[in-house]
């Protein structure tokens, strides 16, 4: 067991002790000649699962399903919540941890996030996200998470736990997993390898395309919208057939493509579909019902346009834009930050995700805040990136709320997660204390170390 | 336009040439001579002599290409060849201030000859020297009623000499009015031209001024050359250069094409420092800047280049559409209606059009949306002819003049009024024939029995115009009888004959079923053409005659729509900027002075005239200060970006590497939505910068969020000068293969040389000015900006992100003894932090950008606290037009890597401020500061809290309830803007189908 000493130096969470250190370096060095930082403690470390009985008493638990519970104690064994509640009885051996004055919340759900499976923009070679082809419904996204990525850290320390790491590109981009942000392997991390199928809507106009980057040579007849949303009918028919035939005893050659398609033909998981033109949303709505699919929209831009259909056919959003530039000229400056409170007015279910993929997943809680500064209800936006992206995603039995019999993945916070005036100051997933450290304090850690060599020099 | 391709079709020379006097011309005539006596009278006609002056019943007497006299009633002299145009009118000659004659082709291998280093630059063009025979051209513009033009060369940047030519069809040496009258500019390069340089909107104009400052210094060095006695080597030769002499003496115009209103604020400026006799191709945008314009004298020539409508066929291309597209549409054909009330004169030119033919059909519409016929005629007569030093022999109908003439079959300008010919000096084109026949009317047809073919054809319309639809009664073909609307119908002119087209369809064919015959009378007989093949004939009778114009009024075809002048012209411009109140007080708010008095709770901020006079708890205001009650507001001051690239029209100049000559304050674009969008987020200054891909780039330019001023306004007055430098991965991969720098290595070389270089930069002229000896040196704008970088007068902004690459820029300066101002980006600035600090180097870094490429990898959020502990001046950037408006929550998200509240806000306000050296007039709250504040919601920190009010200089760009009032106005707009272009898409379909019964 750490001691409260190693806490503060190996973890610095938030604004650790910052304005005492502050002052100090401005003035004499003598109080920081003593800051230890030993290597070990500068990477993020995984943590065992959890093996003790654990409680967190005093917090304002934020449950997002049962409301809020002041001066509440949660207490979680084996990563699972046993008991959440203001007058909760604590079991004898539970290491009891007094979380007073702080607020507790679900962990952040990133319902469309690269997270692990793209590192760095410009570098090519470190991203997997785009496989080539048009049908590739059988890449599932767990198998290329990076469980060492920077981002993985970087996205826990703002508050995101769980990601839906998604794969893009071609017509069918393949599987998102839904990924715990904890553990040794994408093994230890996968809730789900197959969590939805992603659909990338055609296009209405498409453009005459470069192939090759500058200097490539262009595809100046590219498919018309009819003919791309042809072929991906024909595909889905095509994998309908294909299971029909094996669930008919027939022989046929096996074909990966069309076997993993068979939980979204039978509604078992969703098919998210990205489409941002009222035109795209309602021609999805319009096939998926044909199709018989649990449709989600990802994008949304234009949702608002199509928001009666989406309400009539139950059909929910995932934002991806909540903080981007309006679409058009002649629209209000705050068009994309209204979206959100605009959808909730008009009763369409919806949930925000980080708009930039995997880069910036830890922007996700500010995707939510600025809807609150437009509108939104704040718990709505809490559950914006909690339970429904849980519930959009199939995931609603083991995360996005504080509810017994859930998974203890869940923030420790000086107040609301979605507001960058509050810290978050610890995170647990599946009931493991998470070390909070990440690559971009570490540079901290590591280049005050040489601020206070050099003012040692100095003086 | 069909009526160009008639008047095409028809053009021909009617009478006999007037050849040149035989004494005066050097060519021997080969064969038999021909000698018309060119001696005419044209009779009866009204003659419009000059704009609001007619004759009627005149007779107008033409000898040896000039007119003789011209009197009312005359009988036409013994001798004269009388032409009858009874019914007619004859208006002067039309004159295009700015014809493209198309002449100036690139010869293949380009230029050759000492003409200058870069082929954009082509001033020694002489379209008089290159006047080539360009039949089409000239015919085309001649069917339009123009008779003279000014050839304007059309190719590269500097493009050459313009010259006065009559559009008759005499020889080359024979059209020649004014040779060479004044050089023609443009701001595009011609890609057929080649070279890399200039590329952008800022490398262009840095070479107009570099290639003046070269024109001037050319005939200095050739000067000095010839007076020392050729004591030394000659100077450079370049046929542009010394082509450029009488312009920048103010002798020869130039003339400026410019393709938008900013284009032409920009020639202007451009003209004025540089003392330029300017003329001004417009835009066609000019009713934009008509308060610019009233205050100029100089020629301009106004286009008639009228954008297509915006789609708004579905519901969504109707939401894509933008208001600013919608009201040029409905705008831009009362441009030059909207000079003329102004007062302001102009020439109308043909140049612009995606077909010369648009011309008289636009002209025509321009009078009904607003321009008076006079001044239409004057725009394209008296006007271009004084302007071009032509007025004593060209634009009116006087005894005296040249003989170039109009005849109208009706007033040109009111009436879809064919032109029946064109007089050029005395000769006389046919531009189109009357029609020989009315066959206006009901008529019922009838085939031979076989075919059993029964119709009703009715014909209405103009004679010019005709349109229709034929009934077709029920036959072996079509058990019902059916309707369909004539494809076209034709009177062939010369000879009477009829051709009427209509779909097939109905009556079972894929094709044009086609009538044709003669009409005698009340009589047609013809056959039919059967897209069968088959010929049946037929025979008809006029049963009704059609009452109504031979010539059809023009009227306009778009809803009255009040559209009120705003600036920018686009959703949520403005009509007038925000007024300054003598006194404005902000009480019982949270202030956060972001300087010494720190943040104060329920404090007051007085403003006067733009300035903060006093911040503090329970001020006075003076009577009639403009309150605003701050009770649970904040108030800071304005939010300051040291980094964006919207609002200008380029953000790169990679044609050269090293570009520091050109200036983004020379390209600033006020038609910038997001300048409105950022005051929403509580913008108030901003760097605009040039782009990344050179070692050193360009002048960047600081801009206030003067949201409905024109670019000019937008600067601030005064602000710093700094200079884009870009290390590390940008530069290295720019532009094209084999340009250097490839490594860092070569990025810290390319800019010591050129700090090198400016070193003996200088010492030259030193030594030229102490001693005057050898060749004057010239003025190398691009040298004097790096010795200004030297001097430490243009302050270096560097891009960059490793802290290597920052080390070795730092360490470069103190070489050549200066220090650099900031660095931007700097990802890993936090790595040399102490150093940093220890050179006095800013850094203006991103809250939480990072790993989007290989250098931004090592990013982490506490790169602005690591620089704030060890004491370097810190502040945000955006890089970035949607986060430029919202650096509020930029600053807030530094809360959680430990930074006080007014240590967050201080690096989008005075640091970034301090960044840019402008914390003398911006950044904080302080006695003395411009007025630029933000009242807020709540916290300015928090994600939750929105600008409600943006104030800049004292004034109030930015409200939520003026920002409702012009959605409103947007949306009202936009309503009516859209039906009007649905109405109009209407009437275009019905005049398309009258238009194409014309042949």
């Amino acid at each position: 067991m750490r001691t409260n000493q190693d806490r503060v130096m190996t973890r610095p969470t938030g604004r650790f002790a910052a304005l005492a250190r502050h002052a100090a370096v401005l003035g004499a060095c003598a109080a920081l000649a003593c800051l230890p930082l030993p290597a070990s403690a500068q990477v993020r470390m995984t943590v065992p699962p959890q093996s003790e009985r654990i409680a967190l008493r005093g917090a304002t638990i934020h449950t997002v399903t049962n409301g809020v519970i002041e001066n509440g104690t949660i207490v979680f064994n084996n990563g699972v919540i046993t008991a959440i509640g203001a007058d909760v009885e604590i079991p004898a051996g539970t290491r009891v941890v007094d979380v007073s004055g702080k607020h507790i919340y679900p962990g952040l759900i990133d319902a469309y996030s690269t997270v692990g499976i793209a590192e760095i923009g410009a570098v090519d070679m470190s991203n997997d996200v785009n496989e080539v082809g048009d049908f590739n419904p059988n890449v599932h996204a767990d198998v290329a998470v990076n469980a060492e990525s920077r981002h993985i850290g970087t996205s826990r320390s703002q508050g995101v736990l769980t990601t839906l790491t998604t794969p893009g590109g071609g017509l069918i981009s393949g599987m998102s997993s839904a990924m715990a942000l904890e553990g040794w392997s994408w093994e230890e991390m996968t809730m789900e390898s197959a969590a939805a199928l992603n659909v990338n809507w055609p296009n209405p106009n498409p453009r005459a395309r470069r192939f090759g980057g500058f200097g490539g040579q262009d595809d100046a007849n590219p498919p018309t919208y009819e003919e791309r949303v042809q072929q991906l009918k024909n595909y889905f028919a095509e994998a309908r057939a294909y299971r029909d035939a094996v669930a008919a005893g027939e022989r046929v050659r096996s074909d990966a493509r069309y076997m993993s398609m068979i939980p979204a033909l039978n509604r078992e998981i969703p098919v998210v579909v990205s489409a941002d033109g009222a035109a795209q949303i309602n021609d999805a709505i319009t096939w998926a019902k044909e199709e018989n699919l649990r449709l989600v929209i990802r994008g949304g831009d234009d949702a608002i346009h199509v928001a009666d259909r989406l309400v009539a056919e139950d059909v929910p959003v995932i934002l991806t834009s909540t903080m981007d530039a309006p679409g058009r000229d002649d629209e209000g400056y705050d068009e994309a930050y209204r979206r959100a409170a605009k959808l909730y007015e008009a009763g369409v279910k919806f949930a925000i995700s980080g708009g930039a993929g995997s880069l910036y997943t830890d922007r996700l809680p500010y995707e939510a805040g600025v809807a609150v500064a437009f509108g939104l209800p704040e718990e709505e936006a809490i559950k914006a990136v909690t339970i429904n992206a849980a519930e959009l995603m199939g995931l609603e039995d083991r995360i996005g709320s504080l509810e017994t019999g859930k998974q203890a993945t869940l923030l420790i916070t000086t107040g609301t997660p979605i507001n960058m005036t509050s810290d978050i100051e610890q995170a647990y997933i599946q009931g493991r204390e998470l070390d909070m450290n990440d690559i971009q304090k570490h540079f901290f850690m590591k280049y005050m170390e040489k601020l206070h060599q050099r003012m040692r020099i100095i003086s | 336009m069909k009526a160009t391709i008639s008047a095409l079709s028809l053009s021909l020379l009617l009478a006999a040439g007037l050849g040149a006097q035989q004494a005066t011309r050097t060519q021997p005539v080969e064969g038999i001579r021909d000698n018309g006596t060119g001696y005419h009278a044209l009779v009866g006609a009204r003659a419009v002599t000059s704009p609001g002056q007619a004759i009627d019943d005149a007779t107008i007497v033409i000898r040896n290409g000039l007119i003789q006299s011209v009197q009312r009633g005359a009988s036409p002299p013994a001798g004269a060849r009388v032409w009858d145009l009874t019914g007619l009118t004859v208006y002067p000659g039309f004159v295009d201030a700015h014809a493209d004659l198309g002449m100036d082709d690139v010869p293949e291998g380009g230029d050759v000859g000492p003409t200058h280093w870069n082929p954009q630059v082509r001033a020694w063009f002489s379209t008089t020297a290159n006047l080539r025979d360009d039949q089409d051209r000239r015919r085309a513009l001649r069917s339009q009623g123009f008779g003279t033009a000014l050839v304007v060369p059309k190719q590269g940047i500097f493009r050459g000499t313009a010259s006065v030519v009559n559009l008759g069809d005499a020889g080359v040496r024979d059209r020649v009015l004014r040779p060479d009258v004044a050089q023609s500019l443009g701001f595009q390069r011609s890609f057929e031209l080649g070279g890399r340089y200039p590329n952008s909107s800022m490398g262009t104009i840095a070479l107009i001024k570099q290639t003046f400052m070269d024109a001037e210094w050319y005939k200095r060095a050739w000067g000095a050359y010839e007076s020392s006695g050729r004591s030394f080597l000659p100077p450079e030769t370049s046929a542009a250069l010394g082509a450029l002499e009488a312009s920048v003496e103010g002798r020869q115009p130039v003339i400026f094409e410019t393709r938008s209103e900013e284009e032409y604020l920009r020639s202007q400026a451009l003209a004025a420092k540089f003392g330029l006799t300017a003329w001004y191709r417009g835009s066609g945008e000019e009713y934009r800047i008509i308060d610019v314009l009233r205050e100029s004298s100089d020629p301009l020539f106004v286009p008639l280049s009228f954008p297509d409508a915006p789609d708004v066929d579905d519901p969504e291309a109707a939401l894509n559409a933008s208001l600013a597209d919608l009201r040029h549409w409905y705008l831009a054909p009362t441009n030059p209606g909207q000079l003329a009330d102004a007062g302001i004169e102009f020439a109308i030119t043909s140049d612009g059009l995606t077909s010369v033919g648009d011309f008289l059909p636009n002209l025509r519409t321009a009078v009904a949306r607003g321009l008076a016929p006079d001044a239409a005629l004057a725009a394209i007569t008296t006007t271009p002819a004084r302007y071009l030093g032509i007025d004593r022999t060209h634009g009116t109908i006087e005894a005296g003049k040249v003989a170039n003439l109009v005849v109208a079959q009706g007033d040109l300008f009111t009436q879809d009024a064919d032109i029946r010919d064109v007089w050029v000096q005395g000769v006389v084109y046919g531009v189109t024939r009357p029609a020989q026949i009315d066959p206006r009317g009901t008529w019922v047809v009838q085939s031979d029995e076989q075919w059993g073919f029964r119709a009703q054809l009715v014909l209405e319309g103009t004679l010019n115009r005709l349109a229709g639809w034929i009934d077709i009664a029920p036959g072996p073909n079509n058990a019902q009888g059916v309707r369909v609307d004539l494809e076209s119908a034709t009177v062939v002119t010369e000879t009477g004959r009829l051709e009427v087209r209509f779909d097939g369809e109905e009556l079972g064919y894929e094709g044009m079923a086609l009538l044709a015959g003669a009409v005698t009378g009340d009589d047609f007989y013809g056959w039919t053409s059967l897209p069968n093949g088959a010929n049946p004939s037929f025979r008809g009778s006029r049963t009704a005659p059609f009452e109504g114009d031979e010539v059809g009024t023009v009227a306009a075809d778009v809803p009255e729509i009040d559209l009120p002048f705003i600036r920018p012209a686009m959703a949520f411009g403005v009509r007038a900027l925000p007024r300054q109140p003598d006194a404005v007080i902000v009480r019982n708010a949270t202030v956060w002075t972001q300087g010494a008095q720190g943040r104060l709770e329920n404090a007051d901020v007085l403003i006067r005239r733009g300035r903060i006079a006093e911040v503090g708890t329970g001020l006075d205001a003076p009577r009639g200060a403009v309150e605003i009650d701050g009770t649970g507001k904040h108030v800071t001051p304005g939010l300051i970006d040291p980094h964006i690239h919207s609002g200008v029209s380029d953000v790169n100049e990679t044609g050269a590497t090293i570009v520091p000559e050109v200036y983004m304050g020379d390209v600033i674009t006020h038609n910038n939505v997001w300048m409105y969008r950022q005051l929403a987020g509580g913008l108030t200054t901003a760097m605009i910068k040039h782009g990344s891909a050179n070692p050193i780039g360009g002048e960047n330019v600081i801009v206030k969020m003067r949201w409905g001023s024109l670019p000019e306004q937008l600067k601030l007055e005064g602000g710093s000068r700094t200079v884009k430098f870009a290390l590390g991965e940008n530069p290295k991969r720019c532009c094209y293969e084999g340009r250097y720098p490839d490594t860092r290595m070569g990025t810290q070389e390319i800019i010591r040389d050129h700090f090198l270089a400016a070193r003996d930069y200088e010492r030259e002229w030193q030594e030229w000015e102490a001693t005057g000896e050898g060749l004057p040196p010239r003025r190398d704008l691009r040298m004097e900006a790096i010795l200004d970088i030297l001097n430490q007068e243009l302050l270096i902004s560097s891009h960059g992100y490793r802290a290597d690459e920052f080390l070795a820029l730092i360490r470069l300066a103190e070489e050549f003894g200066f220090k650099v101002q900031t660095l931007q980006h700097a990802v890993e600035a936090y790595k040399i932090a102490p150093e940093l600090a220890a050179s006095g180097v800013a850094a203006a870094v991103w809250s939480d950008w990072g790993a989007f490429k290989m250098e931004a990898y090592d990013a982490t959020k506490y790169n602005a606290r690591i620089l704030m502990e060890a004491g370097v001046t810190v502040s945000l950037h955006s890089d970035n037009q949607q986060i430029a408006s919202r650096m509020n929550w930029e600053a807030g998200k530094l809360l959680r890597t430990g930074l006080t509240e007014e240590q967050a806000l201080t690096t989008v306000t005075l640091n970034a401020a301090k960044v840019l050296a402008i914390d003398d007039r911006v950044g904080s709250l302080e006695a003395g500061k411009d007025a630029d504040f933000v009242v807020w919601n709540g916290d300015p920190l928090s994600q939750f809290t929105r600008a409600e009010q943006t104030w800049v200089d004292g004034r109030r760009y930015f409200s939520l309830e003026e920002d409702a009032a012009l959605r409103e106005q947007v949306e009202n707009e936009r309503r009516q803007l859209i039906q009007a272009v649905l109405a109009a898409s209407g009437n275009d379909r019905r005049a398309r189908t009258a238009a194409s019964g014309r042949n």
